[in-house]
């Protein structure tokens, strides 16, 4: 019976062995995705004693801080609309870079230090400042293109996955959110949603990269497969036009990239299947999280075995269902221009204390490799001719090879989506660029602005 | 200035738990022939810093931040606490001659650390809370005198049971449901859980039957018994207790046959009806879907483990400081999620520390199970003490997400009448073992 008793013992302080280890694993593993899930009331948490961190831009350009004021540290916006959706606001609640970075922020480092001075000699306590990879050069110029019309605009580096500027109107001024609230709440155009990451859109004829991925995975003869374009072309239950009704004449897939031909990829889409093309999706991270670290909609493939000819071949020119946030076009054209490896989009540079000094610096991740070098260097090479003989033209640059995909989307509103992914120079790709311009009257208009900002970004690079 | 003693207060929190356990430590250490320290200092170190504890806390809470000055109303609260402490802290050694000084601490250290957490989160469920603890050590200065009135009392086994069935059939007929459970019966204002009158009982029962030489036939009735009051709580979707129940019988066996094989497939069992009552009810797979993975479902059914984690998770090994956090943002917080707000505020080497208090009772407990020559005895110590022990195993790790939620108090420490009612009779009764077998053998050494 002692026995018993003792072994009793040891089995259930194993049991409290194991609490304390496990207390441990979330104190020292679990902790960093606790800190940054949106569904962390703590993001929220304000603490009204410490004068909360900067938010800077690459070249230090403070593009939000806290200023004393008789009621205590309010939060001053100095380029207050043109940052709006990249800093977000702390006011009624918090959303933006203040939301994901708010632990940063309000972290005191050397607390006790900075508290004692605080008690004698009333310096301020300071949280930390976060830097962004944004650069507000960038962010203007994509902003002043974008001007008053509503759409989104990503600009990222490929090989890394940093965002250079992030651009969504309608926007807000952060620094009257508290008197414009109700109207901005009730606005229908949703200036408060940040259309980068959380608008979903019908990629259009941008989608025609992961169709073409897919032929080049499914279809063993897609070099040599050629389809003779009249303009339109009729499938089981359902009739694809090209845009215009244009005839494109016979086209082989370069043709059919170059001139955005609907019935071309229709018909290979037809023929991958929508088992294969919802497989290649999927790799693309199409339909899971690209694990960008501020509030995000989910892009979606909904397409598999069991979908009709009028459905696949719809989703196959990037029309039916599919939905896709202008964060996720950005990821994947950078991808391609990557060589096939996609990269993690981040924004968060690093971390500096209240004396400037560097606390930690954010690594590249990459999420995968989606595709192969082949398949990425033969679709640049196709994207490559719809800046040069393509749709594409008026995103062509200045000194250096661009290369891109235009769309066009059809939506319930039935003014048509502008859509430009790209990137550039096409050998050696420094900048990506996804644009989406809503319900923009008139084809193209994406084009011109993606151009105007590759171009900037290569020229300051000099 | 205030924020800085916040600061403060979060290092000297955790200093005051670690430097508890480590006098525990001496005391043990000298028990088993290794002179670290004065045992007897120790204990009274304990029970200043369960003091200092009580008073550090209450003056962080009551202050007023930015009018320079204490809310009186806390203030008072905080004195009758204090004068619980220090109360309960002395009589109990002295009704209960030679009984263990290191349970009573700890369970008076874990009341207190409750009580504090409960003001922070709600003003009034400390008040109740302190009525209730200051009741149930009360009622268990009586223990010993009602034990000297029935000397025998391994003599009730059939009424052990019976009232246990009455008990816990009445919640199904006049039981109220509450945090999904219908194990709540109330009698005009006060509500109370009978599962925890149960327990007692329970444990009194299975002492009484395994006292004996156990054979086939009361192995079976036994069996039998148990697994109807487990079954009846599923019914009441109290899995919790359902799981306490079962895994005390199962100790309780053991430690009664010493039979590894009986012990073993009595595990194989358990597991085929879980599998069974997994696929038999809803609200058994809502909870195991919540355990494998809350986060596909953070709005529904996942909503209190990701609430609890993230109060556990946000702040570290110091913790927010006192005040400083949002335990409020949990559901049940002060019942069931109590721990999750201790490790929010607290920090979780204080946590730790906590568990580690639970670990120090279970010994102690052990310790005086071990040393009995009565069967009876060391049954009804052995039964107690692993009953608290899978009580707080079960619900700390519940709230960690080490295993399944099932809903149960955190002995001492969550609010709720019948709970700390309970908890505290039951640690009177163990230290009355401990005090029967102290004074004994101070006088001859042969027993019965």
């Amino acid at each position: 019976m002692k026995n018993s008793i003792k072994k009793i013992f040891w089995l259930i302080s194993l049991m409290f062995f194991l609490v304390i280890i496990w207390l441990g694993k979330i104190n020292f593993i679990d902790r960093e995705k606790f800190n940054v899930n949106p569904y962390n009331p703590r993001l929220q948490y304000t603490d009204t004693t410490i004068k909360r961190g900067n938010i800077k831009d690459i070249n230090g350009e403070v593009i939000a801080e806290s200023e004393y004021t008789e009621n205590g540290y309010i939060r001053n916006y100095p380029r207050s609309r043109m940052a709006a959706h990249i800093t977000g606001y702390s006011a009624v609640g918090k959303t933006g870079v203040e939301a994901a970075e708010n632990f940063e922020l309000e972290t005191v480092d050397n607390e006790v230090l900075q508290r004692i001075l605080n008690a004698f000699t009333g310096t301020e306590v300071k949280g930390n400042d976060v830097v962004l990879t944004v650069d507000m050069d960038i962010q203007s110029i994509a902003g002043d293109l974008l001007g008053e019309q509503k759409g989104a605009i990503v600009v990222m580096e490929p090989s890394t996955g940093r965002i250079l500027a992030m651009q969504s109107y309608p926007d807000f001024n952060p620094n009257t959110i508290l008197d414009d609230w109700d109207n901005l709440k009730s606005d229908e155009d949703s200036p408060l949603i940040n259309r980068t990451t959380q608008g979903l859109y019908p990629p259009g004829s941008t989608f025609k990269m992961v169709t073409a991925i897919a032929a080049m995975e499914y279809l063993d003869d897609w070099e040599t497969f050629t389809v003779e374009c009249d303009g339109e072309a009729e499938f089981n239950d359902k009739v694809i036009h090209c845009y215009n009704n244009k005839a494109h004449g016979t086209v082989d897939m370069h043709d059919a990239m170059a001139q955005s031909c609907n019935c071309y990829f229709a018909e290979i889409g037809k023929r991958i299947g929508g088992e294969n093309l919802r497989k290649v999706a999927d790799r693309l991270f199409a339909n899971s999280s690209i694990g960008f670290d501020m509030p995000s909609s989910q892009s979606s493939v909904v397409i598999d075995k069991s979908s009709s000819e009028s459905e696949l071949v719809e989703t196959s020119i990037g029309q039916g269902k599919t939905v896709v946030t202008p964060m996720y076009m950005a990821t994947l054209v950078s991808a391609v221009a990557n060589g096939g490896i996609m990269k993690k989009p981040y924004i968060v540079d690093h971390i500096e204390n209240y004396e400037g000094e560097v606390l930690k610096t954010t690594i590249p991740e990459t999420i995968g490799e989606v595709m192969t070098y082949e398949e990425a260097t033969a679709l640049r090479d196709m994207m490559i001719d719809v800046v040069n003989e393509g749709t594409g033209t008026e995103a062509s640059l200045k000194g250096y090879q661009a290369a891109g995909k235009t769309g066009t989307a059809e939506n319930e509103s039935g003014i048509d989506h502008s859509w430009f992914v790209g990137f550039a120079p096409a050998e050696n790709p420094e900048v990506a660029v996804a644009v989406i311009l809503e319900n923009a009257e008139g084809n193209k208009k994406a084009t011109p602005i993606a151009g105007k900002i590759m171009q900037a970004v290569l020229d300051s690079k000099w | 200035m205030f924020e800085l003693v916040l600061l403060f207060s979060r290092y000297i929190f955790v200093f005051y738990i670690v430097f508890y356990l480590w006098q525990g430590v001496v005391y043990v250490a000298e028990e088993q022939g290794f002179y670290i320290g004065n045992p007897f200092y120790a204990v009274s170190i304990q029970r200043i810093i369960i003091i200092f504890f009580h008073i550090t806390a209450y003056l962080i809470l009551s202050y007023v931040p930015g009018e320079f000055r204490f809310d009186p109303l806390y203030l008072v609260t905080g004195a009758g606490g204090l004068l619980f402490i220090i109360l309960a802290l002395n009589i109990t050694r002295k009704v209960y001659k030679k009984s263990c000084p290191l349970i009573w601490n700890s369970m008076i250290f874990l009341l207190d650390i409750g009580f504090v957490m409960l003001q922070r989160l709600e003003f009034e469920l400390a008040e109740k809370q302190l009525v209730w603890m200051t009741f149930g050590t009360v009622i268990m200065l009586f223990i010993p005198l009602i034990l000297k009135l029935i000397p025998r009392f391994e003599m009730f086994e059939k009424l052990y049971i019976i009232l246990s069935y009455v008990l816990i059939l009445s919640t199904l007929v006049f039981g109220n449901e509450e945090f999904g459970s219908v194990n709540w019966i109330s009698i005009g204002s006060i509500g109370f859980q009978p599962s925890e009158i149960v327990k007692f009982l329970f444990i009194f029962y299975l002492a009484s039957v395994f006292r004996k030489r156990v054979e086939l036939k009361e192995l079976i009735i036994t069996g039998a018994l148990s697994a109807g009051i487990v079954f009846l709580l599923v019914m009441q979707k109290d899995l919790g207790s359902c799981l306490i129940f079962f895994l005390t019988y199962m100790v309780m066996l053991y430690i009664a046959t010493s039979n590894t094989i009986l012990f073993f497939s009595g595990i194989g069992a358990a597991s085929i009806a879980s599998i069974l009552a997994y696929k038999l009810f809803s609200h058994v797979r809502v909870r195991v879907a919540a355990w494998k993975n809350p986060w596909v479902d953070i709005e529904g059914g996942g909503y209190q483990i990701v609430q609890s984690l993230f109060a556990i998770g946000t702040w570290g090994l110091f913790g927010s400081g006192l005040t400083k956090g949002m335990p409020k943002s949990i559901p049940v917080v002060e019942r069931d999620f109590i721990f999750s707000a201790i490790c929010e505020e607290f920090g979780i080497i204080f946590a730790m520390g906590v568990v580690c208090i639970f670990i120090l009772i279970f010994f102690r407990g052990i310790k005086i199970a071990l040393r009995c020559t009565r069967r009876y005895y060391s049954l009804l110590a052995a039964g107690i003490t692993t009953m608290f022990a899978f009580q707080s195993f079960i619900i700390i790790g519940g709230v960690i997400k080490l295993i399944p939620m099932t809903g149960v108090t955190l002995p001492f420490v969550s609010y709720g009448g019948s709970s700390v009612v309970i908890s505290i009779l039951m640690i009177g009764l163990l230290q009355w073992i401990e005090s029967y077998y102290e004074i004994r053998s101070e006088g001859s050494e042969t027993d019965i």
